[in-house]
Order: C-alpha cells, then structure tokens, then sequence
C-alpha cells in the first residue's frame, strides 16, 4: 500500500469489540487506523496526530465523547471529528456538531453511512479554506425556507426533541414533524445530521 | 355406643348442649378411630348427620392418602406413643359428603372418657382465608411484575445503548469479512475473515445475553420459591442493574460469605430487589466524587442479610421516616412505588429491610432472608 494516499482514522471507543471491528472493517476498505481506548490515551499523542480523522465514541467513561472533543479544540488539533452515539444520544450529539463536528451516526451503523461521513471529513481537511464557500452555500439554501420550517430548523439545532418544539411553537406534534420532512427536502437533505450541518454552517463557524 | 348413649348425667347433658353450640366443627373418635360423636357444626361441615357416621371411621372424612393412612397413624401413636399431631394442630384438607375436598385447621386433643382413652378434633374451616390469601399473593405478583415493568423502562435506553455494542460490532466484522472475501483474499486475508466471522458469533451471543436477562426479568409467571444460590442471584441482578453505568465510573465491589449462599425464594422477585436498590444507589452517586458500590453477604444463625453501600448523597432526614411508603420519592419523574414494593417482596420472603446511614456519607440498604434449610 502507498503510505502518503492512505488515509488515516483515529479511532476512540472503551468498547473492545466496537474497537476491533470498526478497525478492522476500515482496514479492509483500505483506510489506516489507529485505535484507543479513552480519550485520554489519543489526547497524550495529540500533538503527534498526521492528518486524518477522528472517529470518536460519545458514551465513554472518564472523560465522554464531547469533553475530548473540546481538549482535542483546546490543544490545537482541528482534525475532523465524527461522533458515534448510541440510542437516544441525539441531544449530545446535536452539541457535539454545534461544537464542530462534522457528523454524528448512530450505533449500529451500516459501512456506507460511515465512509460517507468520513469521505466528508477529508473533504473538509482538504478545503479548510472553503468554510466561507460552504456558509454562503448553506445561506442560500436556508432562503428556501418558509418562516415556519426556519422555527423548526432551530428547534432542531437546539437538539430538541419534536414534541418539544411542537409545544414551544404552539402547533401539534405531526405538524413539526410535517414541516420538518419538507425542509429536509427542500435543503436537499436526507438526514438529522446533514440538515443540522447546514444550520450550524449558515451561522458561521 | 355413641355419647348420646353414654348416659343421661347432668354432665353429659352439659356436653350435649356444648357440642350443639361450638362454632366450629367438634369430633370425638375413640382409640381405633371409630366416630363416637359428631357435632351440630360438623354435620353441617361435612353434610352428614351424627347418626349417620356415629360408628364409621373417621377416615370417611378424609381424602387419599390420608383415608387409607388414618388406622395407621393411630395404630402408631398407640405403639410408640409419640405425638405428631396431638396438641400441634395442622392444616390438612377434609372431604365432603359430596367428595368435594375443602382445606381445614385441625387440632387434636386427647382425653379420658369412662376409662377409655378418646381424641377430639376441632375442625375449621379455612377455604375463605385460603382464597384470601392465593389472592393477596397474586396481587403482590402483579404488583412486582408492575414493579419490573417501571424498573425496565428506566433501564430501556441504557439497554438499548448496551445493545447497540456488540450489533454494531457484528455490522463491522461482517463487512470487513465481506470485503476481503470479495477481493480474491490470500491465505492470511482468509484466516482475517475466519477469526472476523468467530468474532461475530461471540458478538451475537453477548447480544443474546443482553436480551436473556431482560426477558427473564420481565417474566410474568407465578411467583416460584425454590432453593436459589444467593451468590448468582446477586451477580445477574447486578449485571443487569450496572448495564449502562460504565460511563460512570463506579468502583464495584462485590463480597459474598461462603456461608450465606442457599436461600429459599423467587428469584425473580428477589433480583427485582437488587435491581432497585442499586439502580437507586448508582443514582445517587451521581454528583459524587467518589462513587463505591460494595454489595455483599453476612451468614447469621437464621437469616441472610444482603447489604447494598453506596456513597451517595444519602437520604434526607425528612424523607428518612416514610421511605417505604407507595408514592414518596426524592426523584424528579419518580413514582414513589420501587421501594414499598421491595418491602413487600422482602417481607413476602419472611425477611425485613431497611437502610441506615454509611460511614462516608452515603447510604446502606440491608434486607434479610431466611435461610434455605439443609435437609
């Protein structure tokens, strides 16, 4: 294998099995990986870290998914991060692509889902530069919105449930939930993630 | 022969008019378990008249094996003169004119009468306490079964997260395995494969655990006391009570005595115990520093005591007195019902439970059982 295309993954889980196994799946689709534990582990070589991407487990003892998420920000390394989550972790994660990350997919995960999450994140490493481009590009897209599926939007990007925005914007459940498949299709999205992605992108990082 | 006949004394008209007003059922059989009288109560009992059994042996009254066994019980006692029922008293069943058999209270006495040793039996009837008391225990199945049920969907998203590991482990290593296979893999990519594939089944049976314990948890069921090892019981029920606390860095000490191991009880119910009171122990550590769990076991001469330590935030002086009443909680969202429902399991079991305050500041739970008796 030519080592300077291969592409690096460093990869955080407490769980043993989810570490060998999502290693050795990305291993066999010709990624490098580099695994750890803890959080802690991957954040005493931070400042050895090549380019690459972080995939990082939310749920984890000591210090969770979002706090090395933040060490990771605070010692300089800007690396991509896609976040796993478990059941019902969506509120977290809704923190975590607030704070940058560029993804979060949920546990079980079909292999597509997380090469196309982590095909993203290089794209991103490869264009730092672009933020200005995608902010435009997510601004123009949120123009398509009616007032209403803007209220939903930022419900959504609060990481709150649908009920809950249903009873803040005073409308019914199914009709959060109404809007919220037509926004998606107007912003050309197909999923919580991507949707939320443009918000945070249209709000400048 | 029978009394009626005895005699006409003012005494024996005494005893006439005793045995026609006793409430309960009075029978009076001579040495060879011949009915010698038969009271206004216990005609109507048993649907017969005195005079139709005067004369009988009384083991018409009784269902098999009892019937076939009564002449041999007396003939017993007459030999060896020890006592197995007279001046004890037991529950038995009694049969019917009808042949419908009914549960009965009896107890036996013996006496003199004219120089010939006689037993009396007083009999009570206890069908209406019996049906009282099947119902009052399916109650209380129903009412731990709710208990399970609120337990479990507390526990639901811990679960379901805990259930998320070992599948999304068996994803990744069938696609890896998938992919080598697809790419006309050497020797050593096959063997990758192989071990990939043992890996999945591993994975798939620890899902299945998962899966297990939750199921037996929630099992409906009559409640079932059997001989149990108390060293088990603890460990699934903390298995299942720990499931998603990982995160929180608890420090798990489990301690069992070798002697406090055999108990006799419902498994189920006794795990849907464990499974509160550390579930309500890992909860209120919380906010703690140092969060220790130790669970262990003390062998005394005729209960087990199981005590559950936390270092919690311990429990306030005002809820303190009336923690086991239904519907007092100090959780936001709390029903108030875990705990008075683990009381009358415990106390269902014969056992007590209570909780005093730790040495650090946390709390301990204590509940006891009797012990399994050896045979």
């Amino acid at each position: 294998m030519n080592s300077s295309d291969t592409r690096l993954v460093y990869l955080v889980d407490d769980d043993a099995a989810v570490r060998r196994s999502v290693g050795f799946m990305l291993k066999t689709s010709g990624f490098k990986v580099t695994s750890y534990e803890t959080g802690v582990d991957m954040l005493r070589s931070a400042a050895t870290l090549k380019d690459g991407c972080i995939l990082l487990d939310i749920r984890m003892p000591g210090m969770d998914g979002l706090e090395v998420q933040q060490a990771l920000q605070e010692k300089g390394v800007l690396l991509p991060v896609i976040i796993m989550t478990g059941h019902g972790d969506v509120g977290l994660a809704v923190k975590a692509m607030k704070a940058g990350a560029v993804d979060f997919i949920e546990k079980p995960f079909a292999k597509e889902t997380l090469i196309s999450s982590i095909d993203e994140s290089f794209q991103r490493l490869s264009r730092k530069e672009a933020t200005d481009d995608r902010k435009k590009d997510a601004n123009m897209r949120l123009q398509s919105l009616t007032p209403r599926e803007r209220d939903v939007l930022e419900g959504l990007a609060q990481g709150l449930p649908n009920k809950t925005i249903a009873y803040d914007l005073g409308i019914s459940p199914r009709t959060v939930e109404i809007h919220r498949a037509n926004l998606m299709i107007k912003l050309g999205v197909r999923s919580l993630s991507e949707t939320l992605r443009i918000a945070f992108a249209a709000q400048g990082e | 022969m029978y009394l009626k006949s005895l005699g006409k004394s003012a005494t024996q008209a005494h005893l006439r008019s005793i045995l026609a007003t006793i409430p309960d059922a009075l029978i009076i059989i001579d040495e060879m378990g011949v009915i010698l009288s038969f009271s206004a109560a216990a005609e109507k009992l048993f649907g017969y008249l005195e005079e139709e059994v005067a004369g009988e042996n009384v083991s018409m009254l009784m269902p098999s094996p009892d019937r076939e066994r009564h002449d041999g019980y007396l003939k017993s006692y007459r030999d060896t003169g020890v006592r197995r029922i007279i001046g004890i008293g037991r529950v038995t069943t009694a049969r019917h004119r009808d042949g419908n058999t009914f549960p009965i209270e009896l107890s036996v006495g013996e006496a003199r009468f004219d120089g010939k040793r006689v037993f009396t039996g007083f009999i009570h009837d206890i069908t209406q306490r019996q049906q009282a008391e099947l119902r009052f225990h399916e109650l209380q199945s129903e009412l731990a079964h709710v208990g399970r049920l609120t337990e479990l969907g507390t526990l639901a998203s811990s679960l379901a997260h805990e259930l998320n590991q070992p599948l999304t482990a068996i994803a990744n290593y069938c696609e890896g395995a998938a992919a080598l296979l697809d790419a006309g893999p050497d020797a050593e990519q096959l063997e990758m494969a192989r071990e990939a594939l043992r890996d999945t089944a591993e994975q798939a049976i620890r899902a299945g655990e998962i899966v297990r314990r939750m199921r037996d948890f929630l099992s409906h069921g009559e409640t079932e006391h059997r001989e149990e090892s108390l060293s088990r019981i603890i460990t699934e029920a903390n298995a299942l009570a720990l499931v998603g606390s990982r995160e929180h860095d608890i420090d798990v000490q489990v301690r069992f005595d070798p002697d406090a191991e055999r108990v006799f009880v419902d498994r189920i119910q006794i795990q849907q115990v464990l499974v509160n009171l550390i579930r309500n122990a890992i909860e209120s550590m919380l906010d703690s520093t140092f969060r220790s769990l130790t669970i262990s076991t003390q062998a005394g001469p005729r209960f087990l005591t199981v005590s559950i330590e936390d270092t919690g935030s311990g429990i306030s002086e005002t809820l303190a007195p009336q923690l086991f009443q239904p519907f007092v909680t100090s959780k936001q969202g709390g029903m108030g019902i875990g705990l008075s429902i683990c009381r009358t399991i415990i106390e269902s079991h014969g056992g007590r439970i209570g909780f005093e305050a730790g040495d650090d500041g946390g709390t301990v739970f204590r509940f006891t059982l009797p012990k399994a008796e050896v045979e």
